[in-house]
Order: structure tokens, then C-alpha cells, then sequence
């Protein structure tokens, strides 16, 4: 599962001020993975974008990549 | 557009932190100098540092292309699928095929996987490049036959509501796909076309036209987009 951890990674990093503290760990249980983000605060705003098109743009490639590793995949942005 | 201001103790170094700062080739930076600055006497004395505004050039849409390739491979890199993206630069925006055999599921339900790598390609590399770059993905050219689908669409509804004599309204829709509709239908003297709804639920309605019918017509011109 190490891609769907490294793919949510590497976009929240081209999208952030401080790519340095963007911090993704993931959960893993039978079926389904949780990928925890975190960030410095004033990138929050940068990552989820407005109304969270970025955030959900995010999820809809995370669940392509899921899908095709046969998994669920919830993205938790932590505040 | 974002300009800085550095001051460091030579112009080298200056010049280096911003290349560093903007993530950009010194080819691609605007560099202002505002002082050269001084070792001064024995570099204690009277040392000045050297000042420069930069900012970053109007990259031209080939460099958009080729940073906007690089970042959509990168991130097809971890989706566990072997893929080739090609960039082609064109007149008002960068247009990116993906080439793999497991295309459907990057395109995904109604292209929703598509549209969103190219909106998250677009943020970054707008990001990136300080300018609104606008970006088309593409895989299996499903955008011309996404295109052609919603014309067949518009002119089977169209012929509905004619003879129907009722408007009609297409599912909901995005921005582009509206676009598409509204255009379908542009040289339709029988129909007019009206977007209806708010954000998500914004759609198309189709009404007919009566020839000869006063108020209508006069409506048809008038509120046409």
C-alpha cells in the first residue's frame, strides 16, 4: 500500500508552502486504508483549496489508485 | 504573478536563493539588480549586501507543456499502472494524453478521474509557474468522444422538444459540458438553450421556439446565453 501513501504525498506537496512538513501516514486494516494528512497550518487551506475541490480531486484519484489495488481508501485531512 | 526581494552577501548567492525560492531555472527568473553590494575593506569593513528583485518570466506555454508532463507522469508514477503521458502544447492551453491499457480507470465514472488530475495538474503547475495555465487531460481521446456523445445528446433532446413542444432539461452537468450543449444547439432556430440550477445542479434546459409566436421569440433573442 506504500503508492496510495506516497501518491497523496506527492500532491499535497506540489500544492503546499512548506512541502517539508506535509506528513502522511497510513492506516492500514483488511480492506480498507486510511491515509492521515498533515500539514502546517496555512497549508491546510492550500491542500483542501476552495470548497475542497482540491481535497475531493484528491480522493477521486485516491480511489482510482485504490481500485486498482482492490482496496477502499479514505483520505483524513487532520487539522 | 508573486516578485521577491532578496539580499544576500554576493549576487551569486542572491541569485542562487531565488532560483531555489521560485523552484526555476535561472533562465526562467527576471532578475532586477537593485545593488550589487560590497565586500567592503577586508570584508569587515563597509560591507554592503547585494540586493535583487526577481520574478518569474512569462513562461511560454512549451515550458508549461513539459513541466506540466513531468508533473502528471510523476504523479501516474504511484497509481500503480504503467502509463506515458504526451504533451502538446497548444494555442490557449496544454493538452495531456495518458497512454496506458488501463485507461478506463483513469478516466473513470463520466471522466471525473481525468477531470480531477487535470485540475490538480492545472493548480500545480499554475502554482508553480506564478500564471493561470490552463490544462486539458486526456486518455483514449475520450474528450472528442465525450464531445461527440453530448452533441448527439443535445440534438436528440433538441428533436424532442419540437415535437414535443415542451422544454426539456439535460441531467446535471459542469461548465464545459454545458458549453458543449449550448453550442450543439447555437444555429437551432426552433430551440433556445438556458442554463438553470445552482453549482453541482446546474443544467441545461432546452425550450422550443414558436414560430411567429410574439413573446417567445422576442424572449429567445434576448436571453439566448
Amino acid at each position: 500500500m506504500k503508492e496510495l501513501k506516497k501518491l497523496v504525498e506527492v500532491i499535497a506537496r506540489a500544492l503546499a508552502e512548506h512541502p517539508d512538513k506535509v506528513d502522511v501516514r497510513e492506516i492500514e486494516g483488511q480492506n480498507t486504508c486510511v491515509i492521515e494528512l498533515r500539514a502546517a497550518k496555512e497549508d491546510l487551506g492550500k491542500i483542501i483549496g476552495r470548497e475542497g475541490r482540491n481535497a475531493h480531486a484528491i480522493r477521486t484519484i485516491l480511489n482510482a489508485a485504490a481500485t486498482k489495488l482492490r482496496k477502499r481508501a479514505v483520505l483524513e485531512i487532520i487539522e | 504573478m508573486s516578485v521577491l526581494e532578496i539580499e544576500e552577501k554576493s549576487l551569486e548567492e542572491a541569485i542562487r536563493v531565488a532560483c531555489e525560492r521560485l523552484k526555476l531555472p535561472r533562465e526562467l527568473l527576471e532578475i532586477e539588480i537593485i545593488s550589487k553590494g560590497s565586500s567592503g575593506i577586508f570584508g569587515i569593513v563597509g560591507a554592503k549586501k547585494a540586493k535583487i528583485r526577481v520574478r518569474p518570466k512569462v513562461p511560454s506555454f512549451e515550458h508549461a507543456a513539459e513541466r506540466a508532463k513531468e508533473v502528471l507522469s510523476y504523479i501516474l508514477e504511484y497509481v500503480n499502472l504503467p502509463t506515458v503521458v504526451e504533451a502538446e502544447a497548444r494555442d490557449d492551453h496544454v493538452y495531456l494524453n495518458i497512454v496506458s491499457n488501463g485507461s478506463g480507470l483513469l478516466i473513470g465514472k463520466k471522466g471525473q478521474t481525468l477531470t480531477a488530475l487535470q485540475y490538480l495538474v492545472s493548480r500545480i503547475i499554475s502554482k508553480e509557474l506564478g500564471r493561470n495555465i490552463p490544462v486539458v487531460v486526456d486518455a483514449e481521446n475520450y474528450r472528442a468522444r465525450r464531445e461527440k456523445s453530448l452533441q448527439d445528446l443535445a440534438r436528440q433532446l433538441s428533436a424532442k422538444v419540437k415535437r414535443l413542444k415542451k422544454p426539456i432539461a439535460t441531467g446535471p452537468m459542469n461548465a464545459q459540458d454545458r458549453r458543449i450543449i449550448h453550442l450543439a444547439l447555437k444555429d437551432e432556430p426552433a430551440v433556445k438553450t438556458k442554463s438553470k440550477g445552482e453549482g453541482n445542479m446546474r443544467r441545461v434546459v432546452i425550450y422550443p421556439v414558436r414560430a411567429g409566436g410574439g413573446s417567445s421569440r422576442n424572449n429567445s433573442r434576448n436571453s439566448n446565453r
